[in-house]
């Protein structure tokens, strides 16, 4: 091969490599430039000794709720806003937090139980689950209105479900949420039909047998904008309905965790990694000004 | 000619047919890979689809959403036992296992564990990281069939999860089998095609070179035919004739024979071109009809024509021929309602006898040709007594052209003297030709070759011209002698000669009656009406008319009466003799007499010696020409000579 030859071969076998790296560089400049929050040792030193041991925060979310958190094209990996805040928590603590699907109506006794150490999972906190664990509250959420895209059962408003199937997952404030809307059906109540996962609620939407199903907003607005999902799904409505506050589920037993947990995430918030977090996965609306701890169930006044 | 064509075609086409086999072969070879890779191709997703059925229909619904570990709780087992049995049973699915993400096997359609694939296996990955990876592989159970292999995650719910892996053994016999089919159809099919195509190609190839064939033929006709007649041009005159000696046996003679038409300058200046046209067709038809089959005509170029004689028993047989071949050219014809009788000179060379190349041949048909043209016998065939015609006279006519552009003719001056005197009383102009080569040539080495072409009208112009500038310059020098140019029998047919002559003068110092033209007996002869016309033209205006040479050529004496002669100058071959034969001086004696009676003067030609000069101012010649006065020199030598040195009859006397 003539000299010139070779070294054009060699340009060009290079090319995509120079080409490659150049585009990796630009990634890691672009994540580099997002706030970020520092590790904060007081903290780290504030958690209970077995975390601060194990390193490990075990997380346990029912990830059939994006954008919240839900699972990768890999099948195992779950990704979300929950995930990327608890991946920031973590840093601040200076510990992993490891997320672990879970049946969503089986978190709360979980916790109780020490199967995990911490519920994130969309969770709205209220009075009744104050009972059973602390809350540090990172969101804020109302309920809406999924339907089939194009609304064949014409449900505009909660009015507009009694009479109607209602697909609901098990354990979710919207369960409660349609109960209490009973009472304005009269003899046509809405019948109610709860599943494990969120998804399993979903697929009867999806094979009509069901008439809505009752999301978080957040998830909802996910499903009918998503490209993958927009043409099954809609919201019946931009309501949203009671107004809630997400929170992260601590045992009760143990304070110190809620409270290292609590103070990393106003550290989030002040930084602006939090909202930039929210940003990225487009739920900025329900950003909260600052964290707190069993606000949802004064919130609701329940 | 035609054999070797026709290879050089065919040869063509195979190459055309060659070269649009490779890539009619290359196409089949790309199109066959395509069709195997897309029939694999096709089966690689027939493979995934039905194991993405077999897993969300018969799998998925059996088991929960917990990852899958080492062991499956019983009544799940039981449930996907029931669920694949059958189609294990009928050979649906090979092997169907379902494995937990870090490679153990959770479950396995026949109980067995052997032959699984390592969880580190790329393909064992790939699924594990929520990927799939199909392939066709052989049969892990044994035998030499061929399976389809897919390993993807089981994801069991709709919320994406995937809890292991899925490895999935098909039969692939049956599509393989399928896809061997439609190959075989589609090969059956492409092989059709391109064959087609081929063919196509081929055909077209062919015609094309046929067409090229054709053309190059066309142009080969072209090339070696003269298109007014149809004949055959002189390249393939030359072709032709160089073939015939090559294959002339031996022993073997025939003919080369060059005919030149007399009068076909007066057709085409009388009647036109067009007319001129029509008597070269006709000639040309009466060639062809008058000829053997074996023979060949060609039109050489202007009026001339060749002909090839093979196998012929000797010269008298050729005359035989060429005599019958006179006497049907000369047949009346009729060229826009002029009655035109056509005669032509016929040269003859026979080979071997006269040489055995076509330039020998050539040249001395040529040259008995133009002994023809002297004389009365139409058909002549060369013999040694024939004077070569210096050089082929187109080769020659060629060089000559190209002389005069480059002026490489010079002329020099031989002076008549005044016997009673022993003045110079006029200067003849003799044409030298300065060859790059050859040296300085006579006119006698150039002159004949030219003579009877149309090169001889601009040659004389030329001359008359050069010949009139120099007689300015030595009329600038104080001498007034006349000057004298020879002009050829062709100068004298052409009707514009006169005027030409009448510019010249008109363009120079020189009065009509300080020059004169010479012209010999021959010329008069060839052409009397128009050179009588041309000749009596220019003496009205002055300018005197010579006859050259006479007494050798073919004269005759009622010439004398009708042309207006100033001077008739006796031929060398006389005077030559007048010391020695009696004869010789009765005869110059006699033409002294009829020339004066005429009222001519007389000039001898080729005085050598003063004896002769001497007898000739006693028998009252009037002027003498020769070595013994001067030989022809450039004119500023004899300027030097003969203007400084006045008294020359006193030294010579």
């Amino acid at each position: 091969m003539p000299r010139r030859l070779r070294l054009l071969a060699i340009l060009v076998a290079a090319a995509p490599v120079l080409l490659a790296s150049g585009c990796g560089s630009d990634e890691t400049a672009a994540q580099a430039s997002g706030p970020s929050t520092a590790y904060d040792r007081a903290l780290h030193d504030a958690l209970p000794t077995d975390v601060r041991r194990s390193g490990v925060l075990r997380v346990a979310t029912d990830a059939s709720y994006a954008p919240a958190s839900s699972f990768a094209a890999d099948g195992r990996t779950i990704v979300g806003f929950e995930p990327d805040l608890g991946a920031a928590l973590g840093r601040v603590l200076g510990i992993k937090l490891r997320f672990g699907q879970a049946t969503f109506s089986e978190l709360l006794s979980d916790l109780v139980n020490g199967r995990t150490d911490v519920v994130v999972s969309a969770m709205t906190d209220t009075l009744e689950r104050e009972r059973k664990a602390d809350f540090v509250n990172y969101f804020s959420a109302g309920t809406a209105i999924l339907v089939q895209r194009g609304n064949p059962a014409g449900v505009s408003d909660l009015a507009g479900l009694c009479g109607q199937t209602v697909a609901v997952e098990t354990g979710t404030i919207q369960v409660d949420l349609l109960e209490r809307s009973q009472k304005h059906c009269g003899d046509r109540p809405i019948v109610i039909k709860t599943y494990d996962t969120n998804a399993d609620a979903l697929v009867q939407l999806r094979m009509g047998r069901a008439a809505a199903v009752l999301n978080d907003y957040p998830p909802a607005a996910h499903l009918a904008t998503d490209p993958h999902t927009r043409a099954r799904f809609q919201l019946a409505s931009t309501a949203q309905y009671e107004p809630g506050l997400y929170g992260m589920a601590v045992s009760k037993r143990r304070p110190e965790l809620r409270d290292a947990l609590q103070t990393a995430l106003d550290q989030l918030i002040r930084s602006g990694e939090y909202a930039e977090i929210l940003k990225r996965w487009g739920v900025e609306d329900g950003a909260i000004k600052a964290s707190s701890v069993n606000a949802g169930g004064v919130a609701t006044g329940e | 000619m035609r054999a070797p064509r026709g290879t050089t075609g065919s040869r063509l086409f195979l190459i055309y047919a060659v070269a649009s086999l490779v890539p009619v072969l290359l196409l089949g070879l790309v199109l066959s890979r395509g069709y195997r890779q897309e029939a694999r191709d096709r089966a690689l997703v027939q493979g995934r689809a039905q194991a993405s059925v077999i897993e969300e229909m018969a799998i998925a619904p059996v088991l929960g959403g917990h990852v899958l570990s080492e062991s499956l709780r019983g009544r799940e087992l039981g449930r996907l036992l029931r669920a694949t049995e059958l189609a294990s049973f009928s050979g649906s699915v090979v092997r169907l296992r379902l494995r937990a993400f870090t490679g153990g096997i959770v479950f396995s359609d026949d109980a067995s564990t052997a032959g699984a694939l390592p969880a580190t296996s790329a393909a064992f990955r790939t699924a594990a990281s929520g990927g799939r990876d199909v392939a066709i592989v052989r049969d892990p159970t044994g035998g030499d069939s061929q399976v389809i292999r897919v390993l993807q995650p089981i994801v069991p719910n709709a919320s994406g999860q995937a809890t292991g892996v899925l490895e999935l053994y098909l039969p692939y016999a049956a599509i393989a089998a399928k896809v061997e089919t439609q190959l075989r159809h589609a090969y059956i099919r492409m092989a059709g095609a391109l064959a087609a195509l081929y063919l196509v190609l081929a055909i077209i190839s062919w015609s094309i070179t046929r067409r090229l064939r054709r053309h190059a033929a066309a142009r080969e006709h072209e090339a070696l035919h003269d298109p007014l007649t149809g004949l055959p041009n002189r390249e393939w005159f030359r072709l032709r004739a160089e073939r015939t000696l090559r294959s002339a046996e031996a022993g073997e003679r025939g003919a080369i024979v060059l005919a030149d038409l007399d009068r076909f300058k007066e057709v085409n200046d009388s009647l036109g071109h067009h007319a001129g046209d029509e008597l070269l067709r006709v000639v040309a038809r009466r060639l062809r009809a008058a000829v053997r089959t074996d023979d060949s005509v060609a039109r050489l170029g202007g009026d001339e024509f060749g002909l090839i004689l093979p196998s012929l028993s000797g010269a008298p047989a050729a005359l035989e021929l060429l005599g019958r071949l006179r006497g049907e050219l000369s047949e009346e014809l009729t060229l826009d309602s002029v009655v035109v009788g056509i005669e032509a000179s016929f040269g003859v060379a026979i080979y071997p006898d006269h040489g055995t190349t076509v330039e020998a041949l050539l040249k001395r048909a040529d040259a008995a040709m133009y002994e023809g043209k002297r004389g009365t016998a139409g058909v002549v065939v060369y013999s040694d007594g024939v004077a070569p015609a210096a050089g082929t006279s187109l080769l020659l006519q060629g060089e000559l052209r190209h002389a005069l552009e480059r002026d490489e003719l010079v002329l020099h001056y031989q002076p008549k003297i005044a016997l009673d005197t022993g003045r110079p009383c006029g200067m003849e102009a003799l044409l030298r030709w300065q060859h790059p080569e050859r040296g300085l040539l006579p006119p006698g080495a150039f002159l004949p070759a030219v003579e009877r072409s149309a090169l001889i009208e601009p040659l004389t112009a030329w001359v008359l011209e050069r010949a009139l500038a120099h007689r300015d310059r030595w009329l600038a020098a104080g001498v007034g002698w006349p000057v004298s140019v020879n002009v050829s029998a062709r100068n004298l047919e052409s009707p514009r000669f006169a005027e030409q002559v009448i510019e010249l003068l008109d363009g120079s110092r020189t009065s009509p009656g300080e020059l004169c033209l010479e012209v010999t007996e021959t010329a008069l002869a060839a052409d009397a009406a128009g050179a009588e016309r041309a000749l009596r033209a220019l003496s009205e205006i002055g300018v005197g008319v010579s006859i050259d040479d006479f007494g050798m050529g073919y004269s005759c004496l009622s010439q004398l009466r009708s042309v207006p002669v100033a001077e008739i100058k006796v031929d060398r071959a006389f005077v030559s003799g007048l010391d020695s034969r009696a004869e010789d001086r009765s005869i110059v004696r006699s033409i002294i007499e009829l020339a004066h009676g005429l009222g001519c003067a007389v000039t001898a030609e080729g005085v050598e010696n003063a004896q002769t000069a001497a007898w000739l101012r006693a028998a009252s010649c009037d002027a003498a020409q020769g070595y013994h006065y001067a030989r022809p020199a450039p004119w500023p030598e004899l300027l030097d000579r003969w203007a400084l040195a006045p008294e020359f009859q006193a030294t010579t006397t």
